[in-house]
């Protein structure tokens, strides 16, 4: 999957949107991966993710179906996997130092920024192994929904965020039936990986709805 | 999917959550397209029905329909696989696996990214073009590979063509010297399709995160820019398992 690697946006708001990956792998280091997975994946509850989300439950950390304990029980699974999302660098530097002392041996994979990872390894004295490049989108590009809005969608990958779910945000932030946190949360809901980053979305619908334009009040 | 109409209230909330923009007013009920469907699920796993009339179309898990629920919802396995999503592990676990050398480049073509999704003869554009240049070396995990009739003709199975997929990917694995060629026949084939892909490449690193001079070189030749942020592996990951640990 790539479902992090064509994020867009502004570089200073790309400065707040991370994504931290816990990848066991197949026939190589599965067997016996899921206490190490779930000690990882309390590091990432610790640290403070902006989201959060075991392909166990396939729900992300608003949705309310599960304590953050039950969360963590659920990870029982040799091979689970384990995504995150992070709106604060220094929050995520820390997350990697413990993962790094923790030193449980299951791939992870850090989607963001290439120079302030690269910073943030130099610092941290990791050795990242290989890089994942994003070459953009080709075809008929004229079809896409605008990019003020693809900022929004690309934040699920597997494009769960409709189009039309954001329009319908702003329209409610900008008429003030809904606040832009808890159309945040509402945005975040279909990203079954949970990896759509609220508090960007947050930042974003508040900086986009003075400015849009609404069809219907 | 299907709705229910003698359930549905038509209160309109399922419609803006449709990725694909098929969920429409009919009178004053709901209605599901069944050609725009994409079968991702979103709809029914946002639970956002008050009276529960959204359900699983039985047909959408009967071959050929049911492509289009592997290729487009993200909780779907696939069987190829054995992992969720569209796409095999890629440079994820590369510092486990070893599967891309230092002599090799990884592409990925995730056909209907972002968004619109695309119809299987667009993706058969891309897998005749990709086979009429000589480039054949589809990862065989890959979802995608079932779909293939020939590969050395990069046919897809002629009763796929009626459908359509959120997102596929095509994955390749080549050694650097053949990128600049690969990415001339995807600059090309872009003019063909009638959707969108996004396209990325991957590689090991060098020390402080310096990128292989010559995919940077090809994609540079080819007029390719790349995009600021990355999916990087940070290398903290080994193997253990007998059989493949080497
Ligand atoms: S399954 Fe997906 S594409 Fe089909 S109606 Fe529901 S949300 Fe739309
Ligand atoms: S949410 Fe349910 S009741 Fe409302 S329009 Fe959609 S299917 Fe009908």
């Amino acid at each position: 999957m790539t479902h992090s690697l064509h994020r867009e946006g502004t570089i200073d708001s790309l400065e707040r949107d991370y994504c931290v990956f816990i990848y066991p792998a197949r026939g190589f280091n599965y067997a016996g991966s899921a206490p190490k997975i779930r000690r990882l994946a309390e590091l990432i509850y610790t640290c403070g993710a902006a989201n959060f989300c075991p392909t166990t439950l396939r729900e992300n950390m608003y949705s309310e179906v599960a304590t953050p304990e039950e969360v963590l029980a659920s990870i029982q699974k040799d091979g689970t996997r384990v995504y995150s999302t992070w709106n604060n660098p220094e929050k995520l530097k820390q997350l990697l130092i413990k993962m790094k002392e923790a030193d449980e041996g299951i791939s992870i994979v850090v989607s963001g920024l290439i120079d302030r990872v690269r910073v943030m390894a130099r610092e941290i004295g990791l050795n990242p192994h290989t890089i994942n490049m994003s070459l953009g989108i080709h075809g008929r590009t004229e079809l896409l929904p605008p990019a003020d809005i693809r900022q929004f969608t690309t934040m699920c990958g597997h494009a769960m965020v409709a189009p039309g779910l954001v329009r319908n945000s702003l329209r409610r932030v900008k008429t003030g039936k809904s606040t832009a946190w808890d159309e945040s949360i509402v945005l975040a809901k279909p990203c079954a990986c949970g990896i759509y980053n609220p508090y960007r979305s947050e930042e974003m619908l508040n900086d986009l709805a003075p400015v849009y334009a609404v069809s219907r009040w | 999917m299907i709705i229910r109409g003698e359930v549905c209230v038509g209160c309109g909330r399922c419609q803006p959550y449709c990725p694909a923009g098929a969920i429409h007013f009919s009178g004053l009920k709901s209605e599901v397209d069944r050609e725009t469907c994409l079968e991702c699920g979103t709809c029914l796993r946002v639970a956002i029905c008050p009276v529960d009339a959204i359900m699983d179309d039985p047909t959408a898990f009967e071959y050929p329909r049911a492509v289009r629920k592997v290729f487009s919802d993200p909780t779907a396995p696939h069987i190829a696989t054995g992992i969720e999503g569209r796409g095999t592990e890629e440079s994820k676990t590369n510092d486990v696996t070893g599967r891309v050398g230092p002599d090799s480049v990884g592409v990925a073509i995730e056909v209907g990214r972002p968004t619109l999704g695309m119809g299987l003869p667009d993706v058969q554009k891309i897998s005749r073009a990709l086979a009429r240049a000589g480039i054949t070396e589809i990862e065989p995990c890959n979802p995608i590979h079932q779909m293939y009739a020939d590969e050395s003709t990069g046919d897809l199975r002629a009763d796929l063509m009626g459908e359509r997929v959120l997102s596929a990917i095509i994955e390749l694995e080549v050694k650097k010297d053949r990128l600049p060629h690969i990415l001339r026949v995807l600059k090309e084939v872009a003019k063909e399709v009638d959707s969108v892909f996004t396209l990325d490449v991957y590689s090991l690193l060098g020390p402080d995160l310096e990128i292989s001079k010559e995919v940077l070189a090809a994609l540079d030749s080819e007029g390719f820019p790349w995009r600021p942020n990355a999916k990087i592996n940070v290398g903290l990951g080994r193997a253990w398992e007998e059989r493949r640990a080497s």
